[in-house]
């Protein structure tokens, strides 16, 4: 079958060589099954009531988002632990969690055929994934198709449309573009926004969002630009910023167009405030590459570390074992885990099926399954999380700081 | 307007500088040893990585990294030079391209595999300086990046000019055979040639790292500039190649301030072929060939 490519087990992964099987069985007629009886006798006494609950977490812990991938999986480790410390599922034993982790290697093509591999391969109550909304909007047909519940902080909005077997507990996409004009008007009530935009597929359609959003927010929008990405200087488009007398500034980029532009708008000295969305700009790495530059900008996250005390001690335990503080995709899939938990809780079964069902009934406004913008979570009959929001957030003193809406913000803005 | 015009020219001339150290290499090149080079782009880049590796482990500046990068980059040169393209040269064009190209997927993709797709950043303390003179503003890192480009470039037309190996350099690249006919050894000269070439490509790449970030496509940004401003200065002239990048620099600022930010290859590319329609051989043609 699959016998030689390397098993994506990680947690209890029972060897499957045929040739160990072999020898173990050979052994076992030696003995007369006496040792064998002796093992299964001594299988209560360690604590194994249950059998362990098969969860499938699939990232990209190789290729260009190789970095958040391996974020994601020891959040999703750091999770089980939890969850296995606390008792694991009462209802059924003080089963344990096991996380089966796949790698999709930053790549559709993978993803499909990975998820359909750690469906077929295992015997799995539900999934978590994948970072990237066009990962994950693969491994949720998959998902759909195979009736395995997949929960996800993807933020997509197709996610929504079509799917039963899909949950979505965070922000969706479109709920962002708002968050950010209204972030606009902290500024000033007078907001005047630049919207600069790579001329991408990704670019092109979250710049119109904000565009057809912008008149019933109360917010101008005085430059509206396309960029080629990828560009050597961004001093000419700063140039354009500067002249079109804007007081926000939107920047809808990767990673290095986005340090450019931050270091370029800090050379020109222009009094600006910056958002820069979602995404990369969210994580640990963009302060590591901007430095002191960063202080003050804006983002938006669909989980922060600041949003309760439970996200705390996630927070200090992430950081305990990664040395960065737990960012938005991390945080959230540990909340994901939690949700899982509950909902394993009342099925008290471990058939994806029966899961699906306690997911879609699932109503909580505290512990660590509610960890999240908003503290309550109950999905609507399209997976969407009916309280969800997403938070503002601004670099201050190198972490991220909740500052929107009011009853998330947990600091003050930092003016800039 | 005449200060974002100003603004313009400036921030077109100080990226032009390390458009013009690409090229200059590009050119020199397929000047001497009659090749073109499209790795030039990944030795900028492991002239990038260079200092960053330097820059973080050793602290040191990456403009002072630029006496490490230059020399390994020129050795890396005179080795390839010696063990790949002198191996290719013949009258067959082919086998030139597949090498140099094949060697430009071999960097890239070993890049990826060593330090994976993040970008890399270095701080230094004139990262994000920049001097204000009425309302215009000069970057301090890009302003030190031109002033070592224009210094780099000044010291390799005095090589050229007054030392017997820079002549015997110009006289390869005039014409190969009768210069082979005066005693010149060729393959020391392609040597050096190409060397030189990886040099300046290091320093760019050292140059750029206190304000662009390091990643393994990087030099594909810079090296299409490069061949643009190589074929505008006409192929082999290297001061041709110098003006040229300088002209691609403010074109491409012109172009992004004054038609539209995702419009600056476009003016860059208009601008090519107008000075194609008109001289064919590029603007240095009276001076080289």
């Amino acid at each position: 079958m699959t016998g030689d490519r390397k098993p994506s087990a990680i947690n209890n992964a029972a060897p499957t060589k045929a040739s160990r099987k072999l020898t173990r069985r050979k052994f076992l007629a030696k003995t007369g099954g006496v040792l064998a009886a002796g093992a299964f006798g001594a299988v209560p006494l360690r604590g194994w009531a249950a059998d362990p609950i098969n969860i499938g977490a699939l990232y990209p812990s190789t290729g260009s988002m190789a970095q958040i991938g391996i974020g994601c999986v020891a959040a999703a480790k750091l999770a089980v632990d939890m969850v296995n410390e606390a008792g694991g599922i009462k209802s059924l034993g003080g089963a344990r969690l096991n996380l089966i982790v796949s790698d999709v290697q930053s790549d559709t093509t993978v993803t499909r055929t990975e998820t359909d591999r750690l469906i077929s391969g295992n015997k799995l109550s539900a999934i978590h994934g994948c970072y990237a909304s066009a990962l994950t909007l693969i491994a949720s047909e998959v998902c759909e198709r195979a009736h395995v519940p997949i929960i996800t902080g993807s933020s997509s909005d197709q996610l929504n449309k079509g799917r039963t077997y899909t949950f979505t507990p965070f922000a969706r996409a479109s709920q962002f573009a708002k968050a950010q004009l209204q972030m606009a008007k902290l500024v000033s009530e007078q907001a005047k926004v630049a919207v600069i935009f790579e001329n991408t597929a990704f670019g092109t359609s979250t710049s119109n969002g904000l565009k057809e959003l912008a008149p019933g927010e109360g917010v101008e929008i005085v430059m509206f630009e396309p960029y080629s990405a990828g560009f050597t200087d961004a001093s000419p488009l700063i140039n354009k910023v500067k002249a079109s007398g804007a007081n926000t500034l939107f920047s809808l980029s990767y990673l290095n167009d986005l340090i450019l532009i931050v270091r370029t708008v800090k050379q020109v000295g222009l009094n600006i405030a910056i958002n820069g969305g979602s995404g990369g700009f969210v994580m640990p790495d963009f302060y590591k590459n901007v430095g002191k530059a960063a202080e003050g900008l804006q983002g938006v996250a669909h989980w922060n570390h600041d949003v309760n005390d439970d996200a705390q001690k996630v927070n200090a335990e992430f950081k305990k074992r990664t040395g960065e503080f737990a960012f938005e995709y991390a945080g959230g899939l540990v909340a994901q885990t939690f949700m899982l938990a509950d909902a394993l809780e009342r099925a008290a079964s471990a058939d994806p099926k029966k899961v699906r069902e306690a997911l879609s009934t699932l109503d909580v406004s505290s512990g660590y399954a509610a960890m999240a913008p908003g503290g309550k979570v109950k999905f609507g009959p399209d997976g969407k999380n009916v309280y969800g929001r997403p938070v503002g957030v601004q670099w201050q003193n190198a972490d991220l700081a909740s500052i929107f809406p009011k009853e998330d913000a947990r600091a003050p803005l930092m003016k800039t | 307007m005449w200060e974002t015009l100003a603004q313009a020219v400036i921030n077109g001339l100080l990226i032009g500088g390390i458009y013009a150290l690409v090229s200059i290499g590009v050119t020199l090149i397929f000047g001497v040893v009659k090749i073109v080079n499209f790795a030039q782009g990944e030795f900028v880049m492991i002239g990038m990585y260079i200092s960053f590796f330097l820059a973080t482990q050793f602290g040191v500046d990456p403009l002072v990294s630029l006496v490490i990068s230059m020399p390994v980059l020129f050795i890396a040169g005179v080795l390839i030079q010696h063990f790949l393209i002198r191996r290719v040269l013949g009258p067959n064009d082919m086998p030139q391209i597949f090498l140099t190209f094949a060697l430009s997927l071999l960097l890239l993709n070993l890049a990826l595999m060593l330090f994976s797709a993040n970008y890399r950043t270095v701080h230094t303390s004139y990262s994000d300086e920049a001097w204000h003179i009425g309302g215009l503003y000069i970057p301090v890192a890009k302003l030190i990046a031109f002033a070592v480009a224009m210094a780099l470039s000044g010291l390799l037309w005095v090589f050229l000019h007054t030392t017997d190996l820079g002549r015997a350099m110009r006289a390869a690249s005039q014409n190969r055979d009768v210069a082979m006919l005066m005693g010149i050894n060729p393959n020391r000269v392609f040597a050096v040639a190409f060397g030189t070439a990886l040099a300046l490509a290091g320093a760019a790449g050292s140059l750029l790292m206190p304000f662009y970030s390091a990643y393994p496509f990087v030099g594909q940004v810079f090296v299409l500039m490069a061949f643009v401003a190589v074929v505008m200065g006409t192929l082999g002239n290297v001061m041709g190649a110098l003006v040229a990048s300088l002209m691609m620099g403010v074109a491409e600022s012109l172009g992004i301030q004054f038609v539209g930010a995702d419009s600056g290859l476009i003016v860059v590319f208009a601008l090519l072929l107008l000075t194609l329609a008109f001289r064919p051989s590029g603007l240095g043609a009276r001076r080289g060939r």
